[in-house]
């Protein structure tokens, strides 16, 4: 069997695109995400259990159930019935944040609670408030720790975007199973697909490591 | 000692779990053996997502390409094992000769012949659009600036192509019918294009989603469905001679009237090898 690299050529601009939207996609999860996880993980460690526990829920409900899963019934399900339309991109974009958010609390959850108590006593008895000291003294420290775990759920996230061709998100993966399905062929489209997933993910990588890298003490 | 019992215990019930997972094909594949007084069993392909050619009731393959295959595999002397692994995975698999047939309303044509044998025609199928009641569209033509959903890599995906332009941005590929259709419902294309026989099926089964067929027999011309078998299958031959068979002993006809409810059109059928 042949390596075909004209097939590869052929679907080259379709296969950029696809990336652009991948990166697109990733970024704007990885953001909404971010910003949607601390909140649930602040959440869920409130003192007053009644008010943490809805976050609790969410937690059980996004991290308990397939990200395909969640695919399909927010593509066919929930944007249908607030736009009348289906959107593939909005559709992938929601799933895939609100799925991070998920993994993405209990990191902020481990990082806060990882920070030794005696920070809270000691800032409290200075005359910080207890907000003032979660924002200037307890979060950029457990920032810090958060950082090798939320790395690992950025390329997961990444990663996973590639789920969204089931719901022909025109993403990286959904050409690639256009270009395999009209040539019936395996090692070309699947291969091409890894190498440029592989390229994007050491690339986020190497953006980490760098903030890893910038952040670091003593 | 306690933790390391449950341990035990856990990895022992996780390999018990794929064991049964591996076990339920060596009992189909024994059970074939036991009635392989005439001949040897074939390992057959198909997508089972298409009804009602091929679909699942429960975990078996059923439809009218299941009966049509078991009865000219049986013609030929073989005995046929039927696996449902989707649409794409069939090329690769007959491709590779991982498989000996494939049966799956698999169009002939030409960009398919020069990597694949077919059998004689066994089925007479057009392309039709599938759309909402309301709709304007009369016409493939009309179709050109519109959403349109496909299956990935079918003959209804080219027809689609030939009129809007390969892989246009307004043409969505699923992995099958099935959630194409859910598109269309979903208000996220303005039509279905595939195989005649599956969107009035559709239309028929599901009468409360309003939706009607438009026939367009100047853009979409009559396809064949054949069963497709790796390039060189020895098979081949032995296949056209049943497939003759079944349609001179009256069993296409039989199976033919039990999932379409009419008589089939055996002499363009004939015509056509």
């Amino acid at each position: 069997m042949s390596f075909r690299w004209d097939i590869i050529v052929e679907y080259a601009p379709f296969l950029l695109k696809g990336t652009l939207l991948t990166i697109g996609l990733s970024v704007s999860s990885i953001l909404i995400g971010t910003f949607l996880g601390l909140l649930i993980g602040l959440g869920k460690i409130m003192q007053n259990k009644a008010l943490a526990f809805p976050f609790y829920c969410y937690v059980t409900v996004f991290r308990g159930t397939p990200l395909l899963v969640q695919i399909f019934l927010i593509h066919f399900g929930i944007v249908p019935l607030f736009t009348g339309e289906t959107n593939a991109v909005a559709a992938g974009v929601i799933a895939l944040s609100l799925n991070a958010a998920a993994y993405i609390a209990e990191i902020f959850r481990a990082g806060i609670q990882s920070i030794d108590k005696g920070q809270m006593e000691g800032s409290r008895s200075l005359g910080l408030t207890h907000t003032q000291t979660m924002i200037h003294v307890v979060l950029p420290q457990a920032f810090k720790r958060m950082i090798p775990p939320l790395g690992n759920e950025f390329i997961v996230l990444l990663k996973d975007s590639s789920l969204l061709c089931v719901i022909a998100a025109p993403e990286l993966m959904y050409w690639g199973k256009a270009m395999g399905s009209q040539y019936f062929k395996v090692w070309e489209p699947y291969l091409a697909c890894a190498f440029i997933y592989l390229f994007l993910t050491l690339i986020l990588s190497f953006v980490l490591n760098r903030l890893e890298r910038r952040l670091k003490t003593g | 000692m306690l933790k390391k019992v449950s341990f035990l215990m856990f990895a022992m019930l996780s390999l018990l779990l794929i064991l049964t997972g591996c076990g339920k094909d060596k009992e189909v594949s024994t059970a074939g053996k036991e009635e392989e007084s005439d001949g040897k069993t074939l390992r057959i392909v198909t997508d089972a997502n298409y009804a009602p050619f091929e679909f699942l009731e429960g975990d078996k393959v059923v439809g009218f390409d299941i009966d049509f295959i078991t009865a000219v595999a049986k013609e030929a002397g073989y005995e046929p094992k039927v696996e449902s692994i989707g649409w794409d995975p069939i090329f690769v698999e007959i491709e590779s000769k991982r498989a000996d047939v494939a049966v799956s309303a698999i169009t002939v044509n030409d960009e398919r012949k020069q990597t694949y044998d077919f059998s004689v025609p066994y089925f007479l199928s057009t392309n039709k659009i599938l759309v909402p009641e309301k709709s304007d569209i009369k016409s493939g033509n009309e179709l050109k600036g519109k959403v349109i959903a496909v299956q990935t890599g079918t003959t209804g995906q080219a027809a689609v192509e030939k009129l809007l332009g390969k892989n246009n941005k307004n043409i969505k590929k699923f992995e099958n019918n099935n959630l194409a259709i859910q598109e269309l419902l979903k208000g996220g294309a303005a039509a279905v294009v595939a195989d005649n026989t599956v969107v009035e099926e559709y239309v028929k089964n599901n009468p409360d989603q309003k939706l009607k067929v438009v026939e367009d027999s100047k853009a979409f011309k009559e396809e064949f469905y054949g069963l497709m078998f790796p390039k060189g299958s020895e098979l081949k031959p032995e296949f056209d001679k049943a497939v003759n068979a079944v349609y001179e002993n009256g069993k296409y006809a039989e199976i033919y009237k039990e999932w379409f409810g009419t008589d089939p059109d055996l002499e363009t059928l004939k015509a056509q090898q």
